[in-house]
């Protein structure tokens, strides 16, 4: 089970669950009445790709259709199952020294503007000192759908009866004003959720619903203004 | 160019140019890069777990084999259900008028699995719908890019920057109820991938 610490607009905290909200399951790809199974599968080997065959010598595209020298019939189909990464110099051998990690920010223009040692970033939303908190903004829904994009729904839940009075508690304020609450993390609420270690950062808007005991308290996080780019914020 | 969204309201048609909006494009990107001992950007592989095979980039490909091994083409795929019945093709809806709905609960976005995020631009806007969306109006219709069997659900809305589409499936809650509790079962903590809340 995941948990998010959580306070309420009257300071009172909370640890409960947390749930993914799932997209309702899709079709599927197949042909009807047979048993088909999804395999990643070797295509070419290193001799086979096309930066090793353009380096060779005389017409290519002539070689290709003549002899399919990028088919090795010995491998080429083998089922690819499990396997470990490895990372290859510049000059494409195995590394046999550390690598160092950076991390590169680039600007809209896709220009380079940063580089410096990579970070970890720890998640924020189940801290017990600094529980995720509303930040006293609120919005309507008809205002926030115009101005975010949501990419993902949690959904938080009770673990007991006194978490679902104030979780219910929540959902109900919120319900009934057709409002949404902007949630924040960090010591004062202004930072943006990490739910996982080195995760996208996203904003978290708390809506609540409710059908008389029941209720639905979902977080919805965004990551992207509805902007068009080169538009003033 | 990708044909045109184009929509219906109320017997009067408007029609947009569209291309997809992610955060590179508004905030740029932050990318993690490996360096060898050079200072020069490693290449990122896998081994085999025999060890035998160095697999790079563009060694692999994905497909359906049926139960002898064969290898099935794209082309003979279809959409099936959940009893495996055979969908109905669904084909493309850009450059086809589409009825569109409204306007509509914007609490509905927020039922959404949203998988694009397309800014438009308009080629030909009914007024009255221009005006709709400029007083936060929302407005729903049918959405599928390329064809296929699984068609989606497209909300159009609009503010000051411009006008967008919010492409996507509805996505599923469940009402909590006090006399269900949510067990704190060890074995499912680890759903995290679930969430994909990877690094940017």
């Amino acid at each position: 089970m995941r948990k998010i610490h959580l306070m309420n607009e009257e300071k009172r905290d909370a640890t409960i669950a947390l749930e993914s909200v799932k997209e309702r399951p899709g079709p599927t790809s197949g042909v009807p009445g047979k048993k088909l199974s999804f395999r990643r599968y070797l295509a070419a080997t290193e001799a086979g790709t096309w930066t090793r065959l353009s380096t060779q010598a005389g017409d290519v595209a002539q070689a290709l259709i003549d002899a399919d020298p990028e088919i090795d019939r010995e491998v080429v189909g083998k089922h690819v199952g499990d396997t470990q990464t490895v990372f290859l110099s510049a000059k494409g051998e195995v590394l046999h020294a550390s690598p160092s990690i950076v991390d590169v920010l680039f600007g809209p223009d896709g220009a380079e503007r940063e580089r410096k040692p990579a970070a970890d970033v720890p998640a924020n939303t189940n801290e017990k000192e600094s529980p995720v908190r509303w930040t006293g903004r609120r919005m309507s829904k008809a205002e926030v759908v115009t101005k975010f994009a949501f990419r993902r729904s949690v959904q938080i839940k009770h673990v007991d009866g006194l978490s679902y009075d104030f979780l219910y508690k929540m959902a109900k304020d919120l319900a009934d004003k057709g409002e949404v609450a902007l949630l924040g993390a960090g010591p004062k609420g202004r930072d943006p959720l990490i739910f996982q270690e080195n995760g996208t950062p996203y904003r978290g808007f708390l809506e609540g619903r409710v059908d008389g005991p029941r209720y639905k308290l979902l977080l919805h996080l965004s990551n992207l203004e509805l902007r068009a780019p080169g538009a003033a914020t | 160019m990708a044909k045109p969204i184009i929509v219906n309201w109320g017997g009067v048609q408007s029609s947009f140019d569209h291309e997809k909006l992610d955060r590179a494009k508004l905030y740029g990107k932050r990318q993690r890069w490996i360096l060898d001992p050079h200072g020069q950007r490693c290449e990122r592989a896998e081994l085999s777990r025999d060890g035998t095979l160095l697999i790079r980039s563009g060694m692999t490909a994905q497909g359906y084999f049926d139960e002898a091994g064969a290898w099935i083409p794209n082309s003979q795929l279809v959409g099936l259900d959940a009893e495996g019945k055979q969908l109905k093709h669904v084909p493309s809806t850009l450059g086809e008028p589409q009825p569109l709905e409204g306007p509509v609960d914007a609490g509905e976005i927020l039922d959404l699995a949203v998988r694009s995020v397309y800014v438009l631009s308009p080629e030909g806007l009914d007024p009255k719908l221009e005006a709709a969306l400029k007083d936060g109006k929302v407005f729903r219709f049918p959405f599928c890019y390329r064809g296929g069997y699984d068609p989606e659900i497209a909300y159009l809305v609009g503010n000051a920057t411009g006008y967008f589409a919010l492409v996507g499936s509805p996505a599923v809650s469940e009402w909590c109820e006090l006399q269900t509790t949510i067990a704190d079962d060890a074995g499912a903590d680890d759903d995290g991938d679930e969430l994909d809340f990877e690094m940017f």
